[in-house]
């Protein structure tokens, strides 16, 4: 193969990509995670798991709430970060350093349009199980220092009085996730203008309702927020499936079955690897994915490449390890790899078999 | 005056110290802007969620890049 070819095959990838997904799965997508950083109260629920007192509430909390802190791995490390800084456990901190990147609503949803609904409800209760077990180990390797450390600020914890959403936000945000899933789910086979014309519906049902019950300063913030998501995460998404493009190219077909298929503990360890180590911005790793089962990963690798690619990376490492200390990380990071290469492994031998 | 941007350099803190800077220029006033990039600083502060404005010491707004209007608001008050 020439190298023009495997360019070609890059391009070729990002042509499919934006034809079929940006219209009736990205726009709304971006207007789903605008509307989560607008209209939920991240502030509140941060203060609530703060704030909660028995350990296994705070873990409850954490786990629950990181779901709608969403969504970019770059952006939770200051959000766990103030929250061990502003008093709350090391347990809940690192649970929520977890959770949001790799089991936050948008990047559920976007893997269930790509991938399937069974596997999406696979990584989103091994993320919570393997959430509760980081959040132990943590708090087990920590502990001397946890109790050397000072309590809650009570000055900061009595401030938890704003409501993490009122309804009318609710019923906007389902309607989005409608809007998002509706195309994908309704017309699952069929011409693409059907899943347009679904499309167009969901968005102006959603769009009718927002004009009625937000103010205009409160859209302008929405779309403020979903622009910026748009220029964050947009570039990245682009240049991974370019990359996942080539790399569908240059790979033999019989190394990814060799290495990443099954379900052996080696390829669920391998997979986990890949994942760790290198850098996927929230929602790449779908594609990324979709290309390797296409080419013969096995799905108890394919889970543990969903799993731990946004939640970790050598640049989250070290950014990690510079907040936290090199001790936390060094727990941290080995702990999920450990726990990764376990559920791909059960999983892809049981659940997903 | 003192206004703080904490954040951790990201492009919304980037983004949001333009907005104070802009919003200064608009009004004409004078005042010393810093990045406050350390996390544990933000725990001090009570703040969670970057970008934050705090203008002298007291944390104004958190968890989005306002817009200038607002910044001006803010300043005029």
């Amino acid at each position: 193969m020439t190298w023009w070819q495997v360019i070609l095959s890059g391009f070729e990838a990002l042509k499919d990509y934006i034809a079929l997904h940006v219209l009736t799965c990205l726009i709304p997508a971006f207007l789903l995670a605008g509307a989560m950083v607008t209209f939920i109260s991240r502030e509140a629920i941060v203060r609530y798991m703060g704030a909660a007192t028995s350990k296994l509430k705070a873990f409850a909390l954490a786990a629950g709430g990181s779901f709608f802190v969403a969504a970019c791995s770059c952006t939770v490390i200051p959000v766990a970060s103030g929250l061990y800084y502003g008093g709350a456990g090391v347990g809940p901190a690192f649970i929520l350093l977890w959770v949001a990147p790799a089991a936050n609503i948008l990047a559920l949803v976007y893997t269930g349009t790509i991938l399937g609904e069974k596997i999406v409800a696979v990584r989103l209760i091994a993320a919570l199980l393997m959430a509760f077990a980081v959040g132990g180990v943590m708090s087990l390797a920590f502990r001397k220092e946890e109790k050397a450390r000072a309590e809650p600020n009570p000055s900061q914890t009595t401030q938890v009085q704003t409501k993490v959403m009122k309804r009318p936000d609710v019923i906007l945000l389902l309607l989005l996730v409608l809007a998002l899933l509706a195309p994908n789910y309704i017309v699952q086979r069929g011409p693409y203008y059907q899943k347009v014309i679904v499309w167009a519906v969901g968005m102006a049902i959603a769009f009718g309702y927002a004009f009625l019950t937000k103010t205009r300063e409160e859209i302008g913030h929405w779309m403020r927020e979903t622009w910026w998501f748009v220029r964050l995460i947009f570039p990245l998404l682009l240049a991974g499936v370019f990359v996942v493009g080539i790399i569908g190219a240059l790979l033999p077909e019989a190394w990814v079955t060799e290495w990443l298929g099954g379900a052996s503990l080696r390829s669920s360890f391998l997979a986990t690897l890949i994942g760790a180590m290198s850098y996927f911005a929230t929602m790449t790793e779908a594609p990324l994915v979709h290309k390797l089962m296409g080419l013969g990963m096995g799905t108890g690798p394919a889970l543990a490449l969903l799993l731990t690619g946004p939640g970790l990376s050598l640049p989250n490492w070290l950014a990690i390890a510079r907040v936290f200390g090199v001790k936390k990380a060094l727990v941290y990071v080995p702990t999920l790899v450990v726990l990764g290469t376990l559920v791909g492994w059960i999983a892809g031998n049981t659940v997903l078999r | 005056m003192r206004i703080e941007i904490l954040g951790t350099g990201c492009p919304k803190c980037q983004a949001t110290e333009q907005i104070v800077r802009k919003a200064l220029a608009e009004l004409g006033m004078e005042a010393e802007v810093v990045h406050v990039s350390d996390p544990r600083k933000f725990g001090e502060y009570g703040v969670i969620l970057t970008p934050a404005v705090a203008i002298d010491g007291q944390v104004k707004l958190s968890g989005y890049v306002p817009s200038v209007e607002e910044i001006k608001r803010l300043l005029v008050r």
